[in-house]
């Protein structure tokens, strides 16, 4: 039974990592050489999932090292150290590095393990160890006390949607009398199964702020530092959306009304991420608002209730969280207004096409990631006929477009005489990590023919 | 076969070439894309050699490999006589921005970046490959418009993405339901599986809402005087002179084949659409105070004799739309090129503000009579073989509702002798007494275009030649019905 534990490697160096974060103090260049040695961690977690091989069910049958997990959790590593790269470049505001590193590198070994789990009790445990230090992280900055009052208000907020997510559990094993995800049968349990899937649900949008109670990300995360909002919003999501889809595939079989559930969702996110993002002046509400909205796509996707959706869900999660990372880096560089950006493009030319690029991502032109990403989710809605959602899902890439391109219009043809802030501090730390993002959106882009394929997701 | 690789591949490595020697000199930049430009045409000269314009079968070309997804290039007689012309105009958009000083690197590095993508287009066999450099091609032209345009560029640049972006969101819905419908990607499997179509009409009229903007089509056409008039020359060139045509390409080489059966009612529709465009394009350009605005909407006149000629669904008609996309690929450029090196020196555009140009400065008035003309269609000039095969083409097959496309072209020959005579003929304004006239280099490109008019015009059968199997079997899939 031990011989599938060393799949366990990457997770118990990426702990191993937040512990030498932890304990910086004592490290060669203290408080950046730990940032340092966490970033290094992650990266090599990633490149051993990456390149480590796939397993059947391991710790009896309640993880699953399949491809998908491969997928997500090279994605979520590579995130972080991504993400601990730039910390360590630029720090963290006004306090210091290394327990925001530690924090963030234990939610990724919990996301890690939420990305394998094929059973009811390790979700909700590993979805707590990946949520739960996002909550401090909200609130890094002890003397900010409206963030703290916010990050508070995340914290109450969040527990509620896990209670309500326990609570749809406890209905599901009680259905099924089997907490595996492969047990879980809800065939003829009526209206009690419905309620069950719909407590679930409801919950796990919440978590990753879908529709319908999507608001509370919104109050919640808007004063929040920029950088911890890079990760917050990208890396405990990516875990959640993994498990929510793999949660999804495995009861749609056997209840139907979920694929109306989730389609219902997913319109409704679509609908009012973009409405929503169209009007904000500050990039972090636009950033939150458009990511509800991606989440909507995804949620397309896997309303069709199948194995092509559930693999084009998965792989959008990342695709979509790889040039949000960057985008909200840099806001975190140049500050939280639209204008801080102005004529970005003369001050910074290779940041400034970097955003482009990210952007353009998001919206979804070819060949970047984001295009690959939104072609799969429609491919899976199309094959399950949801041709309404689909038209849906182009009229809001349409919408969201003239949100991001008021960004790049900003950059490039903003209004020279305002006056922006001072030059900012060149770093090569977080060069590197901004560029690592852009090279992953086109890689991802690129390779996503292939990467699909590897998830097992098979068309035509 | 590499060579035709090498057609996309020259452009962009010229283009990180521009990027990367911008930081030595301005000059050097202007030289490395000068360089790919030359390089591009002498790949295409190199593969004419090999015999791609001798007229070969719509199976011609072929590029595919394995270890890039979706990667599979073809040339056949449909792109032949476009890549041709997407390599002239490059090159003599290269040429017309040599004196731009504004971040020139960059410029020329876009430039170059939408020769590729465009390439692009004309060469993929995938149809989630065309898709990209379809998509590929806005990105460049947005900031070229953006950046290097004229006062009202921004709002321009906008509104070129968003309406063009809004038409392939659509275009991109029809080809996702066609790929998952048959289950190929592979354009002529497509074709060849087209019964396996649930919806042929809705897929059709899908993807030709993406052309017909593109191309663009009365009513969807608002976006294309905008981003012309902004547009800073080079700019202007390559969207009249290329990207205008990937609108006719798309619908002969993907919309058509895929469903042929539309064509029942969509023939009617297109030549409504198309008489409307050539006569609301040429009366607005007849009331133009602005030359370059002029310009612009006698494309939108010329598009529509594009839609027409398709519309007869016959093979000469479909020579007749290839004709009149090279002929104005040609013309047009030669006019935004005309104004705007007036434009250089002047610093305006407006009519009433010239006269009797051609005795102060006798290069350009000349120069602008000819492109006039050939955009008029005088005949033995590349405008009027195309134009007179559509409207012929046009009458076999609606008859006399053809009618008011004849009063296009009389309003034509009007707007564009209007132009001649307020701006070359006279006396010459005092304001413009010391205007300077074009010199060799300002000559350079404007010959390139002269020529291939002239010989064009005396010639057309060198394009059918290249491209005449190609018509053959799409007007047979059209008579075929399904």
């Amino acid at each position: 039974m031990l011989s599938g534990y060393w799949h366990f490697t990457p997770e118990v160096l990426v702990v191993c990592g937040a512990f030498a974060a932890l304990f910086g103090g004592y490290l060669p260049g203290k408080d950046r050489g730990a940032a340092y040695a966490a970033a290094g961690a992650a990266a090599l977690a990633a490149a051993i999932v990456a390149f480590g091989g796939t397993g059947g069910p391991i710790v009896f049958g309640q993880l699953e090292p399949d491809s998908v997990a491969r997928y997500a959790r090279t994605g979520l590593a590579g995130l972080t150290a991504v993400w601990v790269l730039w910390v360590a470049g630029r720090g963290m505001p006004g306090e210091r590095r290394r327990e925001g590193v530690a924090l963030a590198l234990f939610a990724t070994a919990g996301g890690m393990l939420l990305s394998m789990a094929e059973d009811l009790i390790v979700m909700f445990v590993t979805l707590e160890l990946a949520t739960m230090p996002a909550y401090v992280l909200m609130g890094y900055r002890r003397k900010d006390v409206s963030g703290l009052k916010r990050a508070l208000d995340y914290f109450v907020d969040s527990i509620l949607a896990s209670v309500i997510v326990l609570y749809g559990l406890s209905f599901l094993y009680g259905i099924s009398g089997s907490t595996a995800f492969s047990g879980l049968e809800l065939e003829g349990s009526g209206m009690l199964g419905f309620v069950a899937v719909m407590l679930t649900l409801v919950g796990l949008f919440a978590k990753v702020s879908a529709a319908p109670l999507r608001h509370w990300t919104l109050d919640a995360n808007a004063k929040a530092a920029p950088v911890s909002l890079a990760f917050v919003s990208t890396v405990p999501r990516v875990a959640g959306i993994v498990v929510m889809s793999r949660l999804i595939l495995a009861i749609a079989a056997s209840a139907p009304a979920i694929g109306i559930l989730v389609g219902v969702a997913a319109a409704a996110s679509m609908i009012a991420g973009n409405c929503a993002a169209l009007s904000q002046g500050d990039l972090r509400r636009l950033l939150i608002c458009s990511g509800i909205a991606h989440l909507g796509y995804l949620m397309m996707a896997l309303a069709a209730g199948t194995e092509t959706g559930y693999g084009a869900a998965v792989f959008y999660a990342v695709a979509y969280a790889v040039p949000s990372m960057g985008v909200m880096l840099v806001v975190a560089e140049e500050g939280v207004a639209i204008g801080d950006f102005a004529r970005l493009a003369s001050r910074r030319p290779w940041v400034a096409w970097s955003m482009v690029l990210w952007l353009l991502s998001l919206i979804g032109i070819p060949p970047l990631a984001g295009f690959f990403g939104k072609l799969y989710l429609i491919g899976a809605a199309l094959q399950a006929e949801l041709m309404a959602l689909v038209l849906l899902a182009i009229l809001a890439t349409l919408l969201s477009a003239a949100y991001y391109f008021r960004i790049v219009r900003e950059m490039f043809f903003g209004d020279e005489d305002e006056q922006v802030g001072g030059a900012i501090e060149p770093s090569h730390a977080a060069t590197v990590a901004l560029a690592l993002c852009a090279v992953a959106t086109v890689a991802i882009g690129i390779g996503a023919p292939r990467l699909i394929a590897a998830l097992g997701v098979r068309f035509g | 076969m590499f060579a035709v690789e090498l057609l996309i591949l020259v452009p962009l490595v010229g283009a990180a070439l521009c990027v990367g020697v911008g930081r030595l000199s301005a000059r050097a930049s202007r030289l490395a894309s000068l360089g790919a430009t030359i390089a591009s045409a002498g790949v295409l000269a190199f593969l004419a050699a090999e015999g791609i314009f001798s007229g070969v079968a719509l199976e011609g070309w072929r590029v595919a490999r394995d270890t890039v997804p979706f990667w599979d290039l073809r040339i056949d007689g449909l792109s032949a006589p476009l890549l041709a012309l997407t390599a002239l105009t490059g090159l003599v958009a290269v040429l017309a921005s040599w004196g731009e000083h504004n971040r020139s690197s960059v410029h020329h590095a876009l430039l170059l970046g939408l020769q590729a993508s465009v390439t692009g287009v004309f060469l993929a066999a995938d149809v989630v490959l065309l898709y990209v450099f379809w998509e590929a091609v806005l990105i460049p032209m947005y900031f070229l418009i953006g950046i290097w345009g004229h006062e009202n560029r921004r709002h321009a640049a906008m509104k070129f993405f968003i309406y063009t972006f809004a038409g392939s969101a659509f275009m991109l819905v029809g080809i996702l339901m066609a790929v998952f419908g048959i289950g190929q990607t592979d354009i002529s499997m497509l074709v060849s599986g087209r019964t396996a179509l649930a919806q042929p009409s809705l897929v059709f009229w899908l993807i030709a809402i993406g052309m017909l903007v593109k191309l663009p089509a009365f009513p969807v056409h608002t976006w294309l005087p905008d981003a012309h008039v902004e547009a800073p020359t080079a700019g202007s060139i390559l969207l009249a002179g290329v990207l205008l045509k990937m609108g006719g390409y798309g619908l002969l080489r993907l919309a058509l084949p895929i469903s042929p059966g539309s064509f029942a009612h969509a023939g009617i529709v297109f030549a409504v659409l198309g008489i409307v465009g050539i006569i609301y394009g040429a009366a607005l350009a007849l009331v133009q105070s602005d030359l370059k605005r002029l310009v612009a909407l006698s494309s939108v006149s010329h598009m529509g004799f594009v839609l027409l000629a398709i519309s007869a669904g016959t093979e000469r008609g479909i020579a007749g739309a290839m004709l009149v996309m090279v002929s104005h690929g040609l013309v047009a450029p030669l006019l935004f090129l005309l104004v705007g090196q007036l434009y250089v020196r002047t610093h305006t555009r407006e009519i009433s503000r010239f006269a009797g140009l051609g005795v102060v400065t006798p290069r350009w008035g000349s120069a602008l009579t000819f492109g006039a003309l050939a955009s008029l269609g005088l005949p033995g000039l590349s405008g009027f073989p195309g134009e007179f095969l559509s409207v012929i083409e046009a009458f076999g097959a609606w008859s006399w509702p053809m009618i008011p496309a004849m009063i296009g072209v009389v309003i034509a020959a009007a707007y564009n002798l209007r132009a001649v005579r307020e701006v070359v003929h006279g006396p010459p304004a005092e304001e413009w007494r010391a205007l300077r006239d074009l010199d060799a280099g300002d000559l350079v490109p404007v010959m390139l275009l002269v020529a291939a008019i002239v010989v064009l015009g005396v010639c057309p059968a060198i394009v059918l030649n290249m491209s005449g199997d190609a018509f053959a079997t799409l007007a047979e899939l059209i008579a075929g019905g399904v």
